[in-house]
């Protein structure tokens, strides 16, 4: 590592400045370097697996980086904008912004090369696009994303953990069966590094490539468009509006379903008995007197809500459960001039890998998009107009016709709506409430409202 | 003139139509010569300058032959002879020099599947049975076979049998019971055809649209339509004319989903073998739920569904034309987007699907009309422009089911819209005289004379697509882009590239394009000649106003260092 002698310094002063970097404002104490691999290019790039270690205010803290680097022996204009600085072998640039390094990227993962502590996969007959160039997109919170064109789309991992990424796994899995409604997996690559804490080798996903869906946007910005077209008709309801998108939420409705049952294929599934449902309520019980606690507002809805998980606790069990994607809403579907598409198989990006991949009924999306309707239907709303009761109306007209039409299209694919389970889609959306509220509440205070109001329905 | 940039003359250029734009006229409502009220081949003969002047490249007739007229000319009674009140086969033929000389071609409608019950044909078939007609038509004895063919006009007929109480046996139609099947088993059905189509082709004509194509054949166990027999005439009638009459177009009518209508090109590996064009019917509707859906995903998802055509073909898409489908004739299975959307929709059915014009339907709004326009000229397909529409004509639903968009054009603010010197009381149907459509106010006369008009516009329009062979011929590239109301393709004919962005929202909307596979192009906006910022690795960032458009040429920037 001589060369790269001065590396952790550069890294110290760069990756707090990056939009990826968790806990902006918390002083680092140092960068350690957990792995290192020479990806081969015309320029030295090592691909780099680093350790953050900082002072959070609950105590010393600990995140693991993918960080690949290039050193040049000169400066490039190019990418000046992701110039780290100098070591003393040459400049240090961020490598995902050189195209020439990403092609290389995309050689080895079209190779299925295993390059030691690196090892690239391509999924059988698929069509990597080597030879086109990348573009770094912007809007990324926790990866960063190239297009290659408009042909395949890279994700880079920056913040790791060991273990199988599970957006990957189910992707992988997905990709044996005809399931239209995810972007096909072309590849990922995954890599060994020293565990920040007793050094022992650990293994974990590094990034994936993916189709890129061309002509894509995302489900929540096509329906803000479809609120402001209501907004703008204020004596008009929802189904009478040219913008009506109970045709796509029912379309929505039945790519969730579809998935849902590829999902069934290919990933293990389980039936939960008595006490599993009884330990599923427990965990929405403590949860609700958590947010009680800090949110008193919501203390009058208690005893009702309450009673759904008691509702849910004294079913007999037999609830059938696999995987699920975890964490669906608006913003992780998009339409395609083809169809919906699902992305994002993450589960829930806070919460620990062993716990994403629980299996769960999938009512638990169906609540998630439901919710995630609501907040479509008043987020317009909130924003520009706050006290205008009549177009409050309008907006849980709109939001009770698109939930209904969802539920319709799940239904049309699955044989029964899930809101025929309805206690279980009851308990799943009270409890995703419960966690927005105590969301909102640390958040944005004003927007309590959202939830509030969905758990005063959900009380009645 | 602008003859220069006109398609090469008749009998030069066989793919002509996939550049042409096409103008459907009713020679019936155009211009009356000769004062009786109806418009004749000698009024739109002398109407000819005028769609010279707007630009269009192949004038598409209507039947207008003999005929009892039950079913708007499409009972045809001669196949030979036209309706008096037309004129004569005389007139006929000057009206194709006198288009020849402009530069314009003509295509006639010939309706090949059935003809009126008035045909002498059809005559000698039920009144000789033995004769050298007898077997011209389908005859049974029973009613009852094949069960499987649905009964098109389920709001008239009830079955696609009738008796015929002179030959004392039910006749095949699978439209009016007053326009019987032709027999095409028979040999000298096939002759008599071919020698009909002949007898317009050796007069000039660039060809025909062939009405209700899917129907020529019957067989048990069958639903009657699309059958292989029906494929294999039909490649008989393209070998007659590619041997005989090179460079004429055959368009095909069948109304069906564009999967099932590819069929009808024949061969891809011999750049076609059946028919030149078909309609591609779904566009249309398509176009206008956009645009109500403030979303691109309805035209973007019908595109992406619409299989590649063989090399030497073209579809013909339009907005309106003279017999307005109804949405069950265009949809019939249930995983159709269209009933989807119809279904949560019931107003959106009902504007569709009655027959009106396209100002009317867009409440005359003079944005939408351009988009839709626009959206027209440059989605893939060679466009079939409405008579009328150019100066956004209105209709008059009170005359009914077809007739209300086929009033008379409206030429002047003088008496009969300039259309016919005859008594007002006398004219085919009334021109239209409302407030807002009405001829004083809207007419070809008033809008010639301000270039802001409707009709200078649309003539500015056609001239731009003319001096640009990638609408015609171009590959369609969907771009996407960050904002779901903005429709945005490129149309692409080797170093002809057109960036096309459209606006289906009533608001001003901005979208970011990812146009990296013409990084350091430059767009200059085809209308105005203005130059736009060049295209460089970052999303390229557009406004556009409500309901606005734009048309781009992307060019190669020259060499900088």
């Amino acid at each position: 590592m001589t060369t790269l002698a001065g590396m952790e310094h550069l890294l110290a002063d760069w990756l707090p400045s990056q939009r990826w970097f968790a806990g902006k404002d918390w002083p680092v104490s140092a960068v350690r370097v957990l792995a290192h691999t020479p990806i081969g290019s015309e320029h030295r790039v090592e691909h780099l697996v680093v350790a953050v270690d900082q002072h959070a205010p609950a105590g010393p803290t600990t995140t693991v980086y993918q960080v690949p680097v290039e050193v040049r022996p000169d400066r490039r204009d190019r990418i000046e904008h992701v110039h780290l600085g100098r070591v003393e072998a040459g400049f240090v640039y961020d490598a995902l912004h050189d195209r020439e390094v990403t092609g290389r990227l995309l050689e080895r993962l079209d190779a299925g090369d295993d390059l030691g502590g690196l090892t690239f996969h391509r999924v059988e007959g698929a069509q990597v696009p080597v030879g086109v160039e990348s573009l770094v997109l912007g809007g990324e919170q926790s990866n960063t994303s190239l297009a290659f064109g408009d042909r395949a789309l890279l994700k880079v991992f920056r913040r790791l953990v060991p273990g199988t990424n599970p957006d990957i796994e189910v992707h992988a899995a997905l990709a044996r069966t005809d399931c239209p409604h995810v972007a096909p997996l072309l590849g990922w690559f995954d890599g060994t590094w020293a565990d920040p804490g007793d050094g022992h080798p650990v293994h974990g996903s590094l990034g994936m490539l993916q189709t890129f869906l061309v002509t894509a946007t995302d489900g929540w910005r096509l329906a803000l468009t479809s609120v402001a077209d209501l907004f703008a008709e204020r004596d008009l309801h929802a189904e009478e509006v040219g913008g009506d998108f109970a045709g796509e939420a029912y379309r929505l409705g039945r790519a969730t379903a579809t998935v849902h049952a590829a999902m069934r294929e290919v990933l293990p599934t389980a039936v939960w008995d008595t006490a599993q449902v009884r330990s599923t309520a427990e965990r929405m019980h403590v949860r609700l007197d958590d947010a009680v606690h800090e949110v008193p507002a919501a203390s009058s809805l208690a005893p009702a809500l309450h009673a759904a998980f008691d509702e849910l606790a004294a079913l007999p069990g037999g609830v059938p459960v696999q995987r699920v994607h975890g964490d669906l809403h608006l913003g992780q579907v998009l339409r395609t001039s083809v169809n919906w598409k699902l992305i994002d198989f993450e589960g829930e990006p806070e919460r620990p890998v062993d716990e994403r991949v629980m299996l769960d009924t999938p009512v638990r999306d169906v609540a998630g998009m439901l919710r995630s309707i609501d907040y479509a239907a008043l987020h317009t709303l909130l924003s520009e107009h706050p006290d205008d009761a009549q177009l409050a109306y309008r907006a849980g007209e709109w939001a009770q016709r698109n939930r209904g039409a969802f539920l319709d299209g799940y239904a049309s694919v699955a044989g029964s709506a899930p809101g025929s389970h309805e206690v279980l889609l009851r308990a799943y959306e009270t409890d995703k409430a419960v966690y927005e509220l105590v969301y909102e509440a640390r958040n944005r205070p004003a927007w309590t409202v959202i939830p509030l109001t969905a758990l005063e329905r959900l009380a009645s | 003139m602008v003859t220069h940039h006109r398609l090469p003359p008749p009998g030069s250029d066989p793919l002509w139509f996939q550049r042409a734009v096409f103008y459907e006229v009713l020679v019936r409502s155009f211009a009356d010569s000769n004062s009786d009220g109806v418009g004749d081949l000698r009024g739109l003969i002398g109407r000819l300058d005028y769609l010279e002047w707007l630009g269009v490249d192949c004038l598409w007739l209507p039947p207008f032959f003999a005929s009892p007229l039950r079913d708007g000319g499409y009972d045809v009674a001669s196949y030979t002879d036209i309706l008096p009140e037309f004129g004569t086969v005389e007139d006929f033929s000057l009206l194709l020099e006198k288009a020849h000389e402009r530069g314009i071609r003509v295509i006639i409608d010939m309706v090949m599947n059935h003809t009126s019950d008035q045909h002498p044909w059809f005559q000698a078939s039920r009144n000789d049975p033995d004769g050298p007609y007898g077997d011209f038509y389908v005859w049974a004895d029973t009613d009852d076979r094949y069960p499987q063919a649905r009964i098109i006009f389920v709001d008239t007929e009830v079955s696609n049998w009738t008796f015929d109480p002179v030959r004392r046996q039910y006749f095949w139609h699978r439209f009016f019971g007053h326009q019987p099947d032709l027999n095409f088993d028979n040999p000298a059905v096939h002759e008599a055809m071919l020698d009909a189509l002949r007898f317009w082709l050796d007069l000039g004509v660039d060809g025909f649209r062939l009405d209700a194509v899917p129907y020529l054949y019957e067989r048990d166990g069958t639903t009657c339509e699309n059958l292989p027999e029906t494929h294999a005439f039909l490649r008989s009638v393209r070998r007659m004319v590619d041997t005989e009459y090179p460079d004429r177009v055959l368009l095909c009518e069948a109304n069906q989903w564009p999967e099932d209508v590819v069929e009808y090109f024949g061969d891809p590996a011999e750049g076609g073998d059946e028919c030149h064009m078909a309609f591609h019917f779904p566009v249309m509707p398509r176009i206008f739920m956009a645009v109500r859906r403030e979303s691109r995903y309805p035209i973007s998802e019908i595109l992406e569904r619409t299989p590649t055509i063989p090399s030497g073909c073209q579809w013909g898409i339009f907005l309106r034309n003279h017999d307005e489908l109804t949405l069950e004739m265009v949809t019939d299975e249930e995983r159709d987007y269209m009933w989807a959307e119809y279904a949560f929709d019931p107003r959106m059915k009902a504007n569709i699907g009655i027959r009106r014009r396209l100002a009317p339907l867009l409440e005359n709004d003079r944005n939408q009309i351009e988009l839709f326009t626009a959206l027209l000229l440059s989605l893939p397909g060679s466009p079939v422009l409405y008579y009328g529409d150019e100066i956004g004509m209105g209709d008059n639903i009170w005359l009914g089911d077809r007739d209300g968009v086929r009033t008379p054009m409206q030429w002047t603010p003088d008496r009969n819209a300039g259309f016919s010197q005859a008594d007002p009381g006398r004219l085919t149907l009334p021109v239209v005289m409302d407030a807002v459509y009405g001829y004083t106010v809207t007419n070809v006369e008033a809008q010639s004379r301000l270039t802001s008009s409707l009709l200078h516009w649309t003539r500015r329009m056609l001239q731009v697509r003319r001096e640009n062979p990638a609408f015609g011929l171009g590959a369609f590239v969907d771009v996407g882009g960050s904002n779901p109301s903005v429709l945005s393709f490129v149309r692409h004919f080797g170093d002809d590239v057109v960036l096309c962005v459209n606006n289906l929202s009533r608001f001003p909307q901005p979208v970011e394009l990812d146009l990296r596979r013409w990084e350091g192009w430059r767009p200059t906006e085809m209308t105005g000649g203005v130059p736009f910022p060049r295209i460089g690795e970052l999303p390229y960032l557009l406004t556009v106003g409500n309901h606005g458009f734009y048309w781009f040429q992307l060019e190669p920037a020259e060499e900088t260092s």
